[in-house]
């Protein structure tokens, strides 16, 4: 027992005196351009002509498509893709696919070797097996916390070495504190604001209350943002019981408004989540056209 | 080799996450009119049951289907058709685990051409076998390569053709299931959504129903036909979905647990549905009115008029319906009458008739709970003697706490109320089933004394309790192997693995409950006549005793049934813990250096305080939790004493050995 504690100790000494030589900054000098995006993130890739309509009308150039998450499997012992995604369909010409993956917290706890390299050996057969090219980009999805944000960026560095393309990572409110992550740019979530685990008078996905504290980190964070808005219900679990929350279209554009008054350059890249037909008819398209306003 | 059979189609469709929760709660939905047959579980229970009768294990076996084995019984019966039937079986099985795709080794284009032709040539087997002895089984193996294969209407049209011809066999019913998937997937949702509603596929069900389980919806469903098999299951789902809307608000709603598929319905939704209800009732066109009254009612009581809910129900009972919905609709009247009722000797004897009928039904122990401890619970809150025997009877888990946190004079008086005749009927029920185990209300009348250290009380309760009645406790194999003379803070009494989970009957010599009781009370008396060194001496083993009893001592059980890492100090009873402190804060004045050093390093058992003398914080750089000491905390001063006293002596070998005694001397100088 002694044993292993000290081989691991020994492993995490190694890990972190490696992070240490390696270059962690954040890429400052990406630009993320001007544009519209989606985040599409079902497990079956098929669009409906109502979502087609959607990615012309609105002028989408990117599509963030979840191909799969990994969570922790206590069979295999550790981190496994599961809700991969299957592609029945294809996006329009001219709509660029960025593979999103998302990482459960307990998969990132403690470092867990090759993972990078088999996340991103993974989409790249998928790409290949579904006849899917021209990906220049990946994104991370990880809320991360201060107690794990080392480790996260030492598997964000990985993952960026054996990509070799353009990697971007979501930036939940809360980590706008943090040091930045070592990607070329964050996706900023604008939502899930609330805790979801208490009941509360306040929308869990998204009250201008819980944004506020924020706003004072926006203006310095390091690292080039996109801005990610909810457009989705939220089916939540509080207590064992599944709640629906939506959140009105003019508390999304109050918010939009306040953040793009703190960072000017958030209205220029404009992600919603996610693309589903529910979600469109939810808004009308005035409300869609002010929230990709630029 | 291990597998499910997996027959529902919709369980590969792309759909939102569906939790099924789990967790507790008393507040069950009531509005159960739907007759789930859960038929995922009743067809692989019959193959499991199929594949044991083929192998010749008793049905009471255990049975896992393993491919290996059934093969090699095929080929010791001289059975081809089987040994060929489970060499293609296997292949499907191969072929559709792969298809989830999740492992890190994504297939490559190849490797699913493979998988097609593999799929293609079970599927060419299968149908060639149609004409044998096992041609259900091959039908079933070609409608599922064809499931996988996405030929769905190749599906419709086999089962509409052939399979539907076939005799009743539970591969005939997973074929109609796939065939019900078939005709979801090629557009025919009506058709799709009967089916599953008649064979009980709730799974499929909601995965269809998900986005449509609205009001709007469900009338359009009557509209297009006013007894479609899928009603009763919207509106069950809609009905206890409104629920939720209600238990927002709703005091009595504790605990979630049980729950269905959530989705938001809103109070005017709600009374819509109720409206709608009425008028299905009032058209005549369909089979159920009950079902819609009951509806009708229900909302009634949880949005609107209680006292028109209870008139609407009523009115339910006499309609038309399947047994299904007319049990439901005598549960809602006992819930809704229960929480009106006035205190009655008619309610009495009413309640005592419908538990009863739960009684016969222990598929509706979820009503009991729910009237249990939403309505009998206020109804009888004024008679506690009679709460508690209802607790009891009724199997709640509220009976244990209950009795073991009550006033020990009003345990006495239940004791006594539980023991002697009832003079109505309902306390002649609850009696006769809420008869208390022999020795147990006695035993812990006892202990209740023993917990405020009322020796002698305790003893006058204890002294008849057979030696056998502990011997039979949980808590045996501790009092077996457990001295409350053992120091704690030297030595901690771990038993052994084999020990503590063996199942030897230990035998004990005598009551220990008693036997503690008494030599407490012996020796507390005595403390009182001691001077000096014996006194010092006194207050030192009874501090061992203290902390031995104390629900963080190893012999807990002297003073609880049960041992939680969750315990806390329980109002109105002793605190032994403080108790021990103090004679030990007495015996550490002892001129004798050695009953002086014992007593402080007694002083610094980390159980003996609330809070430890470190606190535990997150240190980022080594990933790990580092200690940091708590000047404030009491042991951190007892630590301060003990070290003070040792400074210009040698330690006694137990001082110099504790690792908590290192640490802390350790951290207190960095």
């Amino acid at each position: 027992m002694k044993k292993s504690i000290i081989r691991m100790t020994a492993a995490l000494a190694a890990m972190l005196m490696t992070a240490g030589c390696t270059s962690r900054k954040p890429r400052g000098d990406y630009e993320p351009g001007e544009g519209n995006a989606v985040y599409y993130w079902r497990t079956d890739l098929r669009l409906d002509s109502t979502e087609r309509a959607f990615l012309r009308t609105y002028n989408i150039n990117k599509v963030y498509c979840r191909y799969f998450d990994v969570v922790m499997n206590d069979e295999a012992e550790g981190p496994m893709p599961n809700a991969t995604i299957t592609f029945s369909d294809t996006l329009p010409d001219g709509v660029e696919i960025v593979p999103t993956v998302y990482i459960t917290i307990d998969c990132l706890q403690k470092p867990h070797e090759g993972l990078a390299e088999k996340l991103v050996k993974r989409i790249r057969q998928m790409n290949e097996t579904n006849d899917i090219s021209g990906v220049r980009e990946i994104q991370i999805d990880h809320d991360y916390t201060a107690r794990n944000m080392k480790l996260y960026y030492q598997f964000l560095d990985e993952v960026r070495q054996a990509w070799g393309g353009t990697l971007s990572t979501t930036i939940r409110l809360h980590q706008l504190s943090m040091e930045a992550p070592p990607v070329d740019y964050g996706a900023l979530m604008i939502y899930n604001t609330g805790d979801p685990q208490k009941w509360t008078e306040r929308n869990p996905i998204l009250d201008r209350r819980d944004v506020a504290p924020y706003l004072r980190y926006l203006d310095d964070y390091p690292l080039p943002l996109v801005a990610a808005y909810p457009v989705f219900s939220w089916l939540r679990t509080i207590t064992g019981v599944q709640i629906e929350h939506t959140v009105e279209a003019p508390k999304i554009l109050e918010v939009k408004h306040m953040v793009e008054h703190e960072r000017k350059g958030l209205s220029r890249y404009i992600i919603t989540y996610h693309l589903d037909k529910e979600n469109i008819n939810r808004y009308k398209p005035e409300t869609y056209e002010e929230i990709y306003h630029h | 080799m291990k597998r499910f059979i997996i027959t529902n189609l919709l369980a590969a469709l792309a759909m939102p996450m569906l939790a099924c929760i789990g967790g507790w709660t008393t507040n069950f939905y009531l509005f159960h009119i739907y007759d789930e047959q859960d038929f995922s579980d009743r067809v692989q229970t019959i193959c499991r049951d199929n594949w044991k009768a083929y192998l010749g294990k008793s049905p009471d076996d255990w049975f896992w289907y393993d491919a290996d084995e059934v093969m090699e019984a095929a080929k010791a019966k001289g059975d081809n058709i089987m040994v060929s039937y489970v060499q293609n079986l296997e292949q499907y099985l191969e072929c559709a685990r792969k298809v989830s795709y999740d492992q890190w080794e994504y297939p490559t284009k190849e490797e699913l051409a493979e998988r097609g032709k593999t799929l293609q040539a079970v599927r060419n087997y299968a149908l060639g076998k149609l004409k044998t002895r096992l041609r259900s089984q091959h039908a079933l193996l070609y409608m599922r390569c064809n499931m996988l294969l996405g030929n769905h209407q190749e599906n419709v049209t086999f089962w509409q053709e052939i399979a539907d011809k076939y005799i009743e066999t539970v591969y005939k019913e997973m074929m109609k299931n796939i065939y019900a998937g078939a005709l979801y997937k090629t557009g025919r949702l009506a058709e799709a959504g009967e089916i599953f509603a008649e064979m009980g596929d709730y799974n499929s069900l909601m995965t269809q129903y998900y986005k449509k389980r609205s009001f709007a919806a469900i009338r359009q469903e009557y509209l297009n036909n006013p007894n479609a098999k899928v009603l009763p299951f919207l509106l069950q789902d809609f009905v206890n979905n409104a629920q939720e809307a209600d238990d927002a608000t709703n005091p009595d709603a504790e605990g979630t647990g049980g729950k269905l598929f959530i989705r938001d319905i809103t109070k005017s939704e709600a009374l819509q549905m109720r409206d709608f209800c009425e008028q299905v009732v009032k058209e005549g066109k369909t089979t159920t009115p009950i079902m819609w009254k009951t509806a009708k009612a229900w909302l009634e009581y949880m949005f609107a008029d209680k006292r028109e809910a209870a008139k609407d129900i009523i009115a339910a009972a006499s309609l038309d319906g399947t047994e299904k919905m007319k049990e439901c609709t005598r549960s809602l009247i006992l819930y809704i009458t229960a929480r009106q009722a006035k205190d009655s000797e008619t309610f009495d004897n009413y309640l005592t008739d419908e538990l009863q009928w739960l009684e016969q039904n222990s598929q509706y122990n979820y009503v009991k709970e729910r009237v249990l401890h939403q309505a009998l619970k206020r109804h009888y809150a004024g008679q506690p003697l009679r709460l508690i025997s209802l607790y009891k009877a009724l199997g709640s888990y509220e009976y244990e706490n209950y009795i073991d946190t009550m006033r020990t004079d009003r345990l006495e008086k239940y004791l006594y109320f539980v023991n002697t005749p009832g003079n109505n009927t309902l306390d002649n029920y609850l009696k006769s089933h809420a008869k208390p185990a022999p020795y147990e209300l006695e035993d812990l009348i006892g202990t209740k004394y023993m917990r405020v250290c009322q020796w002698d009380k305790a003893i006058t309760w204890l002294k008849d309790i057979p030696k056998s009645f502990y011997e039979e406790r949980g808590y045996a194999v501790y009092v077996a192997n457990r001295s409350w003379l053992v120091e704690p803070w030297i030595t901690r009494q771990f038993l052994k693995n084999d020990i503590e989970y063996g199942d030897h009957k230990w035998q004990l010599a005598n009551n220990p409950k008693l036997t503690f009781a008494r030599e407490m009370q012996k020796m507390e008396g005595e403390l009182n006549v001691l001077n000096g060194q014996a006194a010092a001496q006194r207050c030192y083993d009874l501090a061992v005793r203290y902390a031995q009893a104390h629900f963080r001592g190893d012999c807990w059980w002297l003073m609880h049934n049960s041992k939680s890492s969750e315990e806390t100090q329980r109002e109105g009873d002793s605190d032994l813990a403080k108790k021990a402190i103090s004679l030990l804060q007495k015996a550490s004045l002892s001129q004798d250096p050695e009953l002086k050093e014992r007593a402080l390093f007694a002083l610094s058992y980390g159980e003996l305080y609330t809070k430890y003398w470190y606190g535990i914080v997150w240190n980022n750089q080594t990933y790990n939790y580092d200690r940091q000491p708590d000047p404030e905390a009491e042991q951190f001063a007892a630590f301060e004493n003990l070290l003070k006293f040792e400074e210009n002596r040698t330690p006694a070998p137990y001082v110099s050995r504790c690792d908590e005694y290192k640490q802390f001397q350790k951290l207190r100088y960095m």
